[in-house]
């Protein structure tokens, strides 16, 4: 079909030509716009409407707005989703270098099956880890409790889910065990290009391992560090489906996430208008942080040169 | 304007086309009639969406369709059936087009029937209640909650918009090995309900499995408590609260004590420990097992607890008032309703298709697969001694009473998520009797005024 608009180009008003490639990409971005797009400017949209999604919306300004910053309930959701921040990108961030050190630049007897076992969970479905977990943090006969109270523990054996402090952590830890394997992974790449020589000059320079890691490796990670920050921020940010499944924002509404607080006003409570203001608030502060993630790191790269 | 319209038409249109792709045919008799309208004429079809996702009632359902399509020749019955979220998410932009569904069963409660009939979708079926005298067939107090202002301004008053077949409520499974064993006989007063919880716990048994992970299942242990308190107070209560009525209010004395008591069950160890981090299918299983001696639910479970290993060992009762025979609300209702599309052109039809499903045969069949039917069943129909002879004669306790009492997350939009929350950070004492109280007070108030029933 598309060759039909791909006619040899004729000498003619060079604007013509220039419009060309446009054509090609035409079928992709029509999907796009009716997809992404215009969904994206809809919701913009109904942000500014009392709608039930049912009846009529009916413009209300900036109400809906107004009411999500005295709702207390997207405070919580807020500050939950900030403690994911730490589970879902700072943890896993730390503990993919770490086992980066471990397994890059050395030799350890099957090293492709224990990158590939660490890298499983990521790429298992959401919802199956939310069962898995579930079933491990069951307090009578889930694994967690049975290890702990079998040596001795029994303390620190809990409900997890179902306890008011540690449910947060319970869900975050399974996020963090979730996303380290995606910076792991990115990171073994980063660290397989770093000129070997560089160690080696350092290594005749009397340097130790930390230094190494301090001055070699850690800077020259640096781009994958900023693309995992980015990508497990938006990660953290948008976490729902490990929620759903485990906990469904409770107990009570200690593990209540801003991605929630959109499903239950857009499919639950009938307030579409409500959960598109939310939605747009949400992208807002993704947006932001992901801006200040590159920025810092722009200006990082402009002090290299 | 008119841009958004046909914008959100497109929409609508791409949509259902990708949902109704999802939508799982029946084995219904499609095939040997070929085109949907027939040329010969005279041929109708009829499209029914519906939610007996379980085997053996869809196996009764096709049943009926076959006999319905065989009592009226020249009609054929399309059936798709849905899982209970599909119909809730998909129901809206289905009855609003002209190719939607006929006859469909939606949830009653004022997010999805009163809803959809304030958007002008659903058929009022008033008239039709009185051709076929609906009336003789359902209590009163069911008419109600199938009810609502054509305007959808108010619930439980107005027209009727749904007719259900089959019966569900609230009560006590017990495991009779465990009452035995322990000495105890069915309560017939909440004290001697307190009196066994004390008794086997003592033997050693988990008294009440219970698991509210998932939120939902403490609300009906909290309304089994709170029909003892409102059974001495104020029975009419329920109506007045889920109907928004503006004359009551969820802080009152009833619900108060119910907190109180349910905190000091909690103290007392009577449910499965640690159980705000239990599954309500762990807490199910727990009982099904015959590792706990008693599970608060509704009769929905009753068909999973007779396929299950202790199934001979299973009763029901329903939780026993103050005194013996004290009329008390028993959280109640019928499946989900069959409706009518407003737009559809084959309501007459329809009707006659609900009374269908309405009729004595109808109620034996859906009997046969372990549904209590609204209607209750003869004595002579239901096998003695077994599990679904408790049910059916708790239904006839409830109707004869007529205490058919309410889901309480039906009060306002917001109310599941409320008293959720509030109901797990209670029983995890994170909050007092009072403030729980007082936060779903709070949320019923905002109801109110949303609803201009209160300044």
């Amino acid at each position: 079909m598309s060759t039909s608009t791909a006619a040899p180009p004729r000498r003619g008003r060079p604007g013509r030509r220039r419009w060309t490639p446009f054509l090609y990409i035409l079928p992709g971005f029509a999907i796009y716009a009716v997809f992404v797009l215009w969904p994206i400017v809809d919701t913009l949209r109904y942000s500014f409407f009392a709608w039930d999604g049912f009846t009529a919306p009916v413009f209300n300004g900036v109400q809906n707005y107004v009411d999500l910053l005295q709702d207390p309930l997207f405070h919580i959701a807020l500050r939950n989703s900030l403690v994911f921040i730490l589970f879902y990108s700072i943890l896993p961030i730390v503990l993919g270098l770490i086992l980066t050190m471990l397994l890059v630049r050395r030799r350890i007897f099957g090293l492709v099956v224990f990158r590939a076992g660490l890298f499983v969970p990521y790429i298992l479905s959401m919802v199956v880890v939310g069962v898995v977990w579930r079933w491990i943090y069951n307090p009578s006969f889930g694994p967690l409790n049975q290890l702990l109270r079998a040596v001795g523990l029994d303390l620190l054996a809990r409900p997890w889910l179902g306890d008011f402090t540690w449910a947060l952590p319970a869900v975050g830890f399974v996020g963090m065990w979730v996303q380290y394997g995606f910076c792991m992974v990115l990171f073994i790449a980063g660290a397989q290009r770093i000129d070997e020589t560089l160690y080696v000059a350092a290594k005749i320079d009397g340097a130790g391992e930390t230094q190494q890691l301090w001055n070699i490796t850690l800077p020259g990670l640096r781009g994958e560090i900023s693309v995992a920050l980015v990508t497990t921020l938006i990660a953290a940010l948008r976490v729902f489906d490990l929620i759903f499944v485990t906990t469904r924002g409770g107990p009570g509404n200690q593990t209540t996430v801003v991605a929630m607080l959109i499903y239950d006003n857009a499919f639950v409570l009938n307030r579409a208008g409500y959960a598109a203001a939310i939605a747009v608030v949400l992208t807002l502060i993704i947006l932001a942080i992901s801006y200040a993630v590159l920025a810092v790191r722009m200006r990082y790269m402009s002090q290299e040169d | 304007m008119k841009r958004n319209i046909s914008a959100v038409a497109l929409v609508a249109i791409l949509l259902s086309l990708v949902l109704s792709a999802c939508a799982v045919p029946a084995a219904a008799p499609t095939v040997d009639g070929g085109q949907e309208v027939d040329a010969q004429g005279g041929e109708t079809t009829l499209l029914v969406w519906d939610i007996w996702t379980r085997e053996a009632d869809s196996q009764v359902v096709d049943q009926l369709d076959q006999e319905f399509e065989a009592a009226n020749p020249g009609v054929k019955i399309d059936r798709v059936v849905k899982s209970f979220d599909d119909m809730k998410a998909t129901a809206q932009l289905a009855l609003s087009t002209p190719e939607g569904p006929d006859v469909a069963q939606i949830n009653q409660g004022e997010s999805d029937m009163v809803a959809l009939v304030r958007a002008g979708l659903l058929a009022d079926l008033t008239d039709y209640a009185a051709q076929y005298a609906w009336a003789d067939r359902w209590d009163p107090s069911l008419v109600l909650r199938n009810s609502v202002k054509p305007d959808g301004s108010a619930y439980g008053e107005g027209s009727l918009y749904g007719m259900a077949p089959t019966a569900e409520f609230v009560g006590v499974f017990y495991n009779k090995d465990k009452f035995a064993a322990a000495g105890i006989e069915v309560p017939k007063t909440f004290a001697e309900f307190e009196a066994a919880l004390a008794k086997l716990k003592e033997a050693g048994e988990t008294p009440i499995a219970f698991g509210d992970l998932d939120g939902w299942p403490a609300i009906h242990t909290f309304s089994e408590a709170q029909g003892v308190f409102l059974g001495e107070e104020d029975p009419a209560y329920l109506d007045d609260f889920i109907y928004a009525r503006g004359n009551v209010g969820f802080d009152n004395p009833a619900n108060l004590k119910a907190a109180q008591k349910l905190v000091e069950w909690v103290d007392a160890g009577y449910f499965t420990p640690d159980f705000l981090g239990v599954a309500m299918d762990d807490a199910f299983q727990q009982f099904s097992a015959g590792d706990a001696a008693m599970f608060l639910t509704g009769s929905w479970v009753s068909g999973d607890l007779a396929a299950g290993p202790n199934a001979d060992k299973m009763g029901f009762f329903l939780m026993p008032g103050s005194t013996e025979g004290a009329r008390k609300p028993v959280v109640a209702g019928t499946s989900t309703a069959y409706t009518i599309r407003a737009g559809s052109e084959k309501k007459d039809l329809a009707a006659k298709y609900i009374d269908w499903m309405m009729s004595d045969r109808a109620m034996e069949l859906f009997a046969g697969t372990g549904l209590v039917p609204v209607k209750g069943l003869p004595a002579d129909k239901v096998a003695e001694g077994t599990l679904f002879a408790d049910l059916i004669a708790a239904w006839d306790q409830v109707r004869s009473t007529n205490s058919i009492g309410h889901y309480l997350d039906w009060a306002t939009p917001t109310f599941y998520n409320t008293i959720t929350a509030s109901l797990q950070e209670l029983l995890g004492k994170q909050i007092t009797p009072e403030e729980f109280i007082a936060k779903n007070q709070a949320d019923y108030d905002a109801w109110l005024v949303e609803k201009g029933v209160k300044q």
